[in-house]
């Protein structure tokens, strides 16, 4: 019950960003292609979503940041989550610099593993392989995820399963009320 | 029923005391050691033994277990400590007797889903289950700290206590220790490196598992996995497949409407309604698309009598259809629409304060919601006899 009751407060604060940047949208967007329109309804629903965290979680920070990279949604930004979007250069170069000591990592794993070549290979290793490759495919989808030791990880994606719910379901109740009005191309 | 009842009062004391210590979800062995004691034992004065058995390790009690291997007393009154019901038959723990030492030399992680407490252990398991386990942790590395930051996320104390659950039994650990501010207490157990990495190491495996645990409960179908590998596995389709919704609305949201502009003045409001109305469970979702139309009508003065006077549906039905929350038809839609078109939206932003507000007042929202559905109906009524 408490839980439906911090759902349901999230799913308002979603709804409410949400529209702010569909109107937004509407301002400037007369004649869009329908990809056009579905990109940026998508990228109001995802800004939304992520300023319903105030820039507690990483994810959200990084998936802000990631919009706000193109300069044509700053406004956008600016108008959903209410402050200044995030400067590029922070994030970037802290982006960076992790790349270049994961490289430095994984050159030095690649002359360990090829130093020492077991001749059978058992099951706790293929089940460490498959952790870590299934874990390296957890960080690309989860916003942000690069940079994240395991332990975070996991918890930023917690949270990210909890806001993707709430975008999913607040999106759906919309289209299936829009389909309810759908106006008939005639009128 | 005398010696039942010492033994119930004795549970519920070390209940009360170990409480406090948080103590774990334990054995399953355990756990059928309670379900045996109360069907098998009862004649032999069980009050007596279970407190013997409190007290101080009892090697006396192998005779009649068939050397069984229970470990400890702490463990014991641990294990009495959750009030668990007594669910294995005495042949159960005849299945534990042989799973229970090649159970022991392996680690699980399991079951804990049951349990949402803030202790987490890893128990094991019968050997039926062991296979499954051993994918979650390392052979022969039990996890026991108790780690209570999950009632404070933040909080960096972590009491942790020990479980002597190797194979050589009957070890005495003490109960967990206090917590002390910003230290991370580790007990080393027996045939375990006491270094600092492999401590620190068994912390961080162990945060990592519980954390797991919470994915398991968010992550639908994700409670009969146990291996890390294949839960991971899960928890990245369906992030994936909520990925991909979301894709899918925006593209049907995007497909239906010409206009966005047309899409935010008309579906904002039933919208509001419709999700502050899915924290009150009285209400049907469906029908709060009714409501909310008939809210912007009242809203907006002369637009919305001309509107309300245009809908085709009468007002019992539509009474009917808020009763039964079925959708609204068609035609109603189509008025609406076209007569919420032609409202300029700086009405609507005067509005949208106004539901904003409405929004967060749950309490009004029903008999908010019941007043614009008077007022059209009086409006409509007004048309039907003219």
């Amino acid at each position: 019950m408490k839980e439906r009751m911090q759902n349901s407060s999230l799913k308002q604060e979603f709804l409410k960003n949400w529209i702010k940047g569909l109107q937004l949208h509407t301002n400037f967007n007369k004649n869009t292609t329908i990809l056009e329109r579905r990109k940026a309804i998508k990228l109001s629903a995802d800004i939304a979503i992520a300023s319903t965290r105030n820039s507690t979680t990483r994810w959200s920070r990084a998936l802000i940041s990631d919009a706000s990279r193109d300069g044509s949604n700053k406004t956008l930004i600016e108008k959903i989550s209410g402050r200044e979007a995030p400067r590029k250069d922070s994030f970037g170069l802290i982006r960076c610099s992790k790349k270049i000591m994961k490289r430095s990592r994984v050159t030095r794993q690649i002359r360990a593993r090829k130093a020492v070549l077991p001749s059978v290979v058992g099951a706790s290793l293929i089940e460490k392989k498959l952790v870590k490759s299934r874990t390296r495919a957890l960080k690309r989808l989860v916003p942000g995820g690069e940079d994240m030791d395991e332990i975070s990880l996991i918890k930023e994606t917690i949270d990210y399963i909890v806001s993707l719910r709430v975008q999913v379901d607040v999106m759906g109740r919309m289209a299936s009320v829009a389909d309810r009005l759908i106006p008939f191309k005639s009128l | 029923m005398s010696v039942l009842e010492r033994q119930r009062a004795r549970l519920n004391w070390q209940q009360e005391n170990l409480i406090q210590h948080q103590p774990f979800t334990y054995f399953n062995e355990n756990e059928h050691f309670d379900g045996a004691f109360l069907m098998g034992n009862v004649d032999q004065g069980f009050g007596e033994l279970l407190m013997g058995r409190a007290m101080k390790p009892d090697p006396g009690f192998e005779d009649g277990w068939n050397g069984l291997n229970y470990e400890n007393v702490s463990e014991f009154e641990m294990s009495c400590a959750l009030p668990r019901t007594a669910s294995g038959p005495p042949a159960v723990v005849a299945d534990d007797g042989k799973g229970k030492e090649a159970a022991l030399s392996s680690a699980t992680g399991k079951e804990s889903f049951k349990k949402r407490k803030a202790d987490t252990n890893n128990i094991p398991k019968v050997a039926a289950e062991e296979k499954s386990q051993d994918k979650k942790m390392k052979r022969g590395a039990e996890e026991d700290t108790r780690i209570t930051e999950q009632n404070s996320n933040s909080k960096s104390t972590i009491t942790t206590a020990n479980d002597n659950n190797k194979e050589t039994p009957d070890e005495n650990s003490k109960p967990s220790e206090a917590p002390k501010p910003d230290y991370i207490h580790v007990r080393a157990r027996r045939g375990q490196a006491t270094d600092s990495h492999s401590l620190a190491e068994r912390v961080r495996r162990e945060k990592i598992s519980e954390r797991m645990k919470y994915l398991q409960d968010l992550v639908p179908g994700c409670n009969k996995i146990t291996g890390k590998a294949g839960m991971l596995d899960e928890i990245i389709n369906y992030v994936q497949s909520l990925q991909r919704q979301v894709q899918f609305l925006s593209m049907k949201l995007a497909a239906m409407n010409p206009r966005l502009d047309f899409e935010t003045d008309n579906y904002l409001a039933k919208e509001m309604f419709q999700v502050c109305a899915s924290s009150i469970p009285a209400i049907g979702s469906s029908a709060e698309s009714v409501n909310p139309t008939h809210l912007q009508f009242n809203g907006f003065g002369k637009g919305v009598s001309s509107c309300g006077l245009e809908m085709g549906a009468n007002p019992p039905d539509v009474a009917l259809r808020r009763t039964i929350s079925a959708p609204v038809s068609i035609p109603d839609t189509l008025f609406v629409s076209s007569c919420l078109n032609q409202i300029q939206p700086l009405t609507w932003d005067a509005e949208l304060q106004n539901l904003y507000g409405m929004e967060y007042q749950q309490g009004r929202s029903t008999s908010f919601v019941s007043q614009p559905f008077s007022g059209f109906i009086d409006a409509s009524h007004v048309k039907q006899e003219m």
